[in-house]
């Protein structure tokens, strides 16, 4: 009895194997389109990127991907996971492209496929108000939070390097984590991204100040995918759709909607400054 | 998928200092539970019936929600009621408090189980209430209680990965930190599961052979 | 903390509810499988099994999420963040329920087993009328435990994506920056449903054959 089912489990893992690496030869976007759905990996916990307001997923990352969904026919199907399981649940066939998005480094591009860029990613710092911060060399000493393997984490690590004193840098699973601890005191400062902390210092005015300028190199934040060939006329296509959008106004509108400013992105990041 | 075993190599020390920090906060909490989890079984017991309701109460919220719901109530709440604790020491509370809950239950059961025959035996040979609860009420119960304890530490030994979320620097925090460091997602979940299956296995092993020798004085003679 | 933020909590307990649901009731269906090749005179059947359950109980269900929803796409087996969820949760709570289960069949006393054969009852007829209901009533108190411990189990399966009690909590106490208020209220919550399902497995037990009334 335990043989005839352990034939039958075997013989049902043949066909969804045999069913899943046929699928795979076929290129990414064709299947999307197929399947009429494109699924898009995020964190929910990057404000205002993606973000859970009263209970809804909203965010720039939403609005834009609605528009390149306009633009490939197809419909948008969000998966959302904690940070650290974004990126191998690209590399594992979850979703085929990530939005989170992430700011472009070498080291990244060297595994991954970035989409031409949507906002700035330079590295500054958001301090509780009050704090006695008042340029970026002030956090030497002092307990400073970041996202858990963030391109952020990495330049506040060099950062803290260049000063007096090391930072005592924190570690989150989210950035949300992070200025929640800042709320509740551990912490004194958090570094992120300007786009993300403009955003959080306005919706907490009074609660958080950013501080001025900028201590990181100038970079910017793609969508994330995969370098494989089957990927390419999907990142092709989000590509185009995006550049159109710069073209067109439709960027630069919901930049101002979302960060309250607008950024000049190139059409693409070839040699990132990290 | 290529397991590169250099990665794990380059990464020794780290590996090693989460598990350290994964042992160490979990036998604290364990022993802390356990000596918590005895005073209110004792008290619950021997202590007033005022006290019995509210820590019968507190042991059945412990027992009734998710520890992850506990750890971001102390961590993330804590602060507000102006308990604003670092993630190792808040962890540390955390396991203790919800390994007390359930060694109190275990303690209970061990209390019931001692027959009310052995206490009147003993009264009539004369010894003494300390000498009871020594010689009587204790070797008695260790041996009720030492199996679901051994349940109960491999259980809390697991929960204990659950602390990574609040960024303690405990094994799994570590070893995924490392696999996204390094791009090695699948091999850091595989070196995790093996350390976490290897201590359990080791834990559990201990925990029978304990039992064996524990079991040795079921019959002894006085 | 207003109707609106509890009401969500409550939604979201669906998925907790749901997941945890189905998962103790393949588990179940999983451990009678795997208690019968625990009890079996066969190594080659018993060594499977004792290997399956010292693994499952042996790594964490954090851990044993990540595995399955990250490895099981590189053989093949791309499976959405729900199957994820069930399929961990389901192989974890069937290592308990397996263990629970050959207790209970060890504990039907060998003087039935005696008596059946004696009055003429097939092997089958053994197992299905006297050892089955008995080992079951045995264990019943013990798989109502483990509905509960996967209730609270499920609390990890936001790692793989489901927004469910726990992970809807958390998103709200950073949007909010009430935590007290949101996760007491996600407690209550998780305290009515293991009370309601405690209830419910005492009331079912007492109305078994065989109760203690």
């Amino acid at each position: 009895m335990l043989k005839r089912h352990f034939l039958k489990a075997a013989a049902c893992a043949a066909f969804f194997l045999g069913a899943s690496l046929s699928a795979h030869a076929e290129d990414i976007l064709a299947k999307a389109k197929a399947a009429g759905t494109l699924k898009v990996g995020t964190e929910t916990a990057f404000a205002p990127f993606d973000f859970i307001d009263a209970g809804t997923h909203s965010g720039l990352n939403v609005d834009l991907f609605a528009e390149i969904g306009k633009e490939l026919g197809v419909k948008i199907e969000w998966v959302t996971l904690p940070w650290e399981g974004v990126l191998p649940g690209l590399e594992a066939g979850k979703f085929d492209v990530v939005a989170g998005p992430a700011t472009i480094t070498k080291a990244r591009m060297e595994r991954y496929r970035f989409t031409s860029p949507i906002a700035e990613a330079t590295v500054a710092i958001l301090k509780k108000a009050g704090a006695p911060i008042s340029k970026p060399e002030d956090i030497a000493g002092k307990a400073v939070g970041v996202g858990k393997a963030t391109a952020q984490l990495a330049q506040l690590t060099e950062f803290s390097a260049t000063l007096p004193t090391k930072v005592d840098i924190r570690e989150y699973p989210a950035f949300n984590d992070a200025y929640a601890d800042m709320a509740a005191g551990r912490i004194v400062a958090v570094a992120n991204s300007l786009p993300n902390i403009a955003f959080v210092a306005k919706q907490r005015a009074g609660m958080f100040e950013v501080v001025q300028p900028p201590f990181g190199k100038k970079t910017y934040f793609g969508y994330v995918g995969r370098k494989d060939a089957d990927y390419a006329p999907l990142m092709d296509a989000i590509d185009a759709a995006l550049i159109k959008m710069k073209g067109d106004g439709r960027m630069a509108k919901l930049q101002d909607k979302w960060f309250g400013t607008k950024f000049d992105t190139p059409d693409i990041v070839k040699e990132p400054a990290i | 998928m290529m397991f590169d075993p250099n990665v794990i190599l380059r990464h020794m020390p780290e590996i090693m200092s989460g598990t350290a920090v994964t042992l160490a906060l979990w036998i604290t909490g364990m022993l802390l539970g356990v000596i918590l989890g005895f005073i209110i079984a004792t008290l619950r017991r021997y202590g007033s019936p005022l006290l019995d309701v509210p820590l019968g109460l507190i042991v059945e919220v412990l027992r009734g929600t998710p520890f992850l719901i506990q750890i971001f109530l102390v961590y993330y709440g804590g602060p507000f009621i102006g308990i604003s604790l670092d993630p190792i020491p808040c962890g540390l509370l955390g396991l203790s408090i919800y390994a007390a809950a359930y060694y109190s239950e275990i303690f209970r059961a061990g209390y019931q189980a001692v027959p009310h025959g052995h206490f009147e035996a003993a009264e009539c040979l004369g010894l003494s209430r300390l000498q009871i609860i020594r010689r009587i009420l204790l070797p008695e119960m260790a041996l009720i209680v030492l199996p679901p304890s051994v349940n109960l530490a491999v259980i809390l030994l697991k929960e204990s990965a659950v602390l990574s979320i609040i960024t303690v620097p405990e094994l799994t925090t570590t070893v995924s930190a490392i696999g996204s460091q390094e791009y090695a997602f699948l091999e850091a979940i595989f070196l995790l599961a093996l350390i976490y299956w290897f201590i359990v296995e080791a834990a559990a092993r201990l925990g029978r052979a304990a039992e064996a020798r524990l079991s040795t004085y079921r019959f002894a003679a006085p | 903390m207003t109707f609106k933020l509890f009401n969500l909590l409550v939604q979201a307990s669906v998925w907790t509810i749901g997941i945890s649901a189905i998962s103790i009731v393949i588990g179940f269906i999983l451990a009678l499988g795997l208690s019968a090749a625990l009890l079996s005179a066969r190594k080659l059947y018993r060594r499977p099994a004792e290997f399956f359950i010292s693994f499952f109980r042996g790594v964490p269900l954090l851990v044993q999420l990540l595995l399955i929803y990250n490895l099981l796409p590189f053989i093949g087996l791309n499976v959405p963040s729900i199957v994820a969820a069930i399929v961990g949760m389901s192989l974890c709570t069937a290592a308990y329920q397996a263990e629970n289960l050959r207790g209970g069949f060890e504990s039907v006393p060998k003087g039935f087993i005696e008596a059946a054969d004696m009055a003429g009852l097939s092997p089958r007829q053994i197992f299905m009328r006297i050892k089955a209901p008995i080992a079951l009533r045995l264990t019943f108190p013990a798989l109502v435990n483990e509905a509960i411990m996967i209730l609270k189990s499920s609390s990890l399966v936001s790692v793989v994506g489901i927004v469910e009690i726990t992970r809807m909590a958390q998103d709200l106490a950073s949007s909010t920056y009430m935590p007290i208020e949101i996760f007491s209220s996600a407690a209550i919550i998780y305290l009515a449903i293991c009370w309601i399902v405690a209830m419910t497995g005492k009331y079912v037990e007492r109305s078994l054959p065989g109760a203690v009334k």
